[in-house]
């Protein structure tokens, strides 16, 4: 019969795009070599066997580069591949009947002069997990997100971005380093994100000389945790979110930096370094509290510069903080004060810095202070007395 | 002058073709009459050409061949097994709803034996003790040898019998046991 073994790579190739005739002529045909232009008159000569290079790469697919999906095996070629597809159809196709039902009891519900809240949201809840069940399983659903080109107005496309967030390790590397850094006892008693947050920062083109060359319009994906060079985060950076909720929610958005020496008590206090309160009338996020750019101190060991976006419950109007408030920023008392500590959820991400030859611009330019230089107090020499003079007299 | 047409041949004749061969050698290597030294050449002298590859080296440039073969395609394979589990999910939920339908009529007649006959209901309701022996039971058990007692006592209600066949797809070899008769087990 067929010989499968040797039709399946090229099926692969040729399904995504082609219909199934040209695969089944492929198959029928004598030699298993993958051009299908050999006529019946010409001699059939025994072919070597060609091995197809292995692709090892996935393929460049995004809402840049779109493609349609297309079925990965042709019908027929792996019957429990077309069984499989039958057996989630029908699932769905209840499914969705299920989700036709729970919509009318929604609305019947709603209209009754006293409706039972609780029982809405039982409904409600059902009706979001049997909305998410009857689509997850298609494959042309998952290969679609996997694919970066998911339609966040779907839920079962937001379910599974969020499911991969969560499960194949970005917010566990997150929150790795939230925990290794220690910034969760130091900023803040716990963080749970709610939703994907991703920072942008220029690349570095080199590293030799006495500044390093940053590029000026290439900005590179931070992973949490690592070291940024101070030339690279003059500017502020590009956020990006992914959120997985439908609805629009307020974020409040805070850069902090724990690790700013306090000379006077000998410690460390905490300093804001961004502050931007939801909604704002431009999109511009350096409209309430500028954004001033890290400058670790010559002679500290590194700092962890950490952005948070914490959920607001309704619309607030925060004053701006003042440039001398901006040392010693107390975080809880803030979120306190607004409220921002009652919900759960939010984003964080953080990165680490230490003072390099871009610092003295950044005082220079845009604190307008002295640069401090830190180190240990210089000791009393206790043979200072007795240096240069005679011992053995 | 005589000129040898035949071979000349070393070896006798009776061993003319069998052929002497030493496994203490692999391939490729020259053996040794002792194959303790051989042994001890080949760890003190390991081969260091790496050209194979082993499941637990670290160089395997056949696997992503094997692979390709064994799974063509993951997004079928994925669906595949989606597919499998949202099967046995459907199952398992019949089974537990029919169980659950089965538990729920029994408790409804107990609910309604409790009505109509309370004696009846406590007797229902009586734990059986599976390793109980009835008095003629015990009568019985007095006048047994000691290998009836143990089959009497390790015969406990409500497991299976012990000369229970295991239905098999043919008949047995020996055919059919025609003079067998069943243990009997005196009853309540």
């Amino acid at each position: 019969m067929l010989a499968l073994r040797h039709v399946q790579p090229r099926a692969l190739g040729l399904a995504r795009r082609s219909t199934t005739k040209q695969v089944a002529l492929a198959s029928t045909a004598v030699d298993t070599d993958g051009s299908q232009s050999q006529s019946s008159g010409e001699p059939v000569t025994p072919q070597k066997k060609q091995s197809r290079a292995i692709r090892t790469r996935r393929p460049r697919i995004s809402l840049q580069h779109p493609r349609e999906w297309n079925r990965p095996l042709a019908f027929g070629v792996l019957p429990a591949f077309d069984e499989a597809l039958k057996v989630i159809k029908e699932d769905s196709i209840v499914l969705k009947d299920e989700v036709k039902a729970l919509e009318g009891a929604i609305a019947r519900e709603k209209e009754t002069p006293q409706p039972d809240q609780h029982a809405l949201l039982v409904l409600e809840n059902k009706l979001r997990i049997l909305e998410v069940q009857s689509e997850i399983n298609f494959p042309q659903v998952r290969w679609k997100c996997a694919n970066g080109m998911a339609d966040m107005s779907k839920a079962v496309d937001r379910h599974l971005l969020e499911q991969r967030w969560r499960k194949e390790g970005a917010l566990d590397l997150l929150m790795e380093r939230i925990h290794q850094m220690k910034v969760v006892p130091d900023v803040l008693p716990h963080i749970h994100p709610s939703l994907d947050l991703r920072v942008n920062f220029p690349k570095v083109k080199s590293n030799t000389g006495l500044q390093a060359a940053v590029s000026k319009a290439v900005y590179e994906h931070v992973e949490p945790g690592v070291f940024l060079l101070p030339e690279q985060t003059v500017e502020p950076p590009k956020i990006y979110t992914t959120v997985f909720h439908p609805e629009e929610r307020l974020y409040t958005l805070l850069m902090i930096d724990p690790d700013f020496p306090d000379e006077t008590n000998q410690t460390f206090q905490t300093y804001l370094h961004w502050l931007h309160v939801s909604p704002s009338p431009v999109p511009n996020l350096n409209t309430h509290t500028a954004y001033i750019p890290p400058h670790p101190q010559r002679g500290t060991t590194y700092h962890r510069y950490t952005i948070l976006l914490l959920p607001q419950h309704s619309r607030l109007s925060i004053h701006m903080i003042a440039k001398d408030k901006r040392a010693g920023f107390d975080v809880r008392a803030f979120m306190e004060k607004y409220g921002l500590d009652r919900n759960v959820g939010g984003g964080a991400h953080m990165w680490r810095e230490v003072w390099s030859e871009g610092v003295p611009a950044v005082y220079k330019d845009i604190l307008k202070t002295a640069e401090p230089k830190f180190g240990r107090m210089p000791k009393a020499d206790r043979y200072g007395d007795f240096r240069g003079k005679r011992r053995y007299v | 002058m005589s000129v040898s047409f035949l071979k000349s041949n070393s070896k006798p004749f009776q061993l003319r073709g069998i052929v002497a061969r030493l496994y203490s050698t692999r391939k490729g290597e020259v053996s040794s009459s002792d194959p303790q030294k051989d042994t001890i050449r080949r760890y003190l002298y390991p081969p260091n050409i790496r050209n194979k590859a082993s499941p637990t080296g670290t160089w395997r440039p056949d696997v992503a061949r094997a692979l390709q073969r064994a799974i063509p395609s993951v997004q079928a394979h994925e669906t595949i097994e989606r597919a499998w589990l949202l099967h046995q999910r459907h199952l398992r939920k019949k089974r537990d709803a029919e169980l659950q339908r089965k538990f729920n009529c029994m408790r409804q007649a107990m609910q309604e034996l409790e009505e109509i006959d309370s004696r009846l209901f406590r007797e229902a309701n009586k734990q059986e003790d599976p390793r109980a022996r009835s008095l003629a039971e015990v009568e019985a058990m007095k006048s047994m040898s000691e290998p009836e007692k143990r089959a009497v006592e390790s015969r406990v209600r409500g497991l299976f019998p012990r000369e229970l066949r295991i239905p098999t797809d043919t008949p047995p070899k020996n055919g059919w046991p025609n003079e067998w008769r069943a243990f009997q087990r005196p009853l309540a």
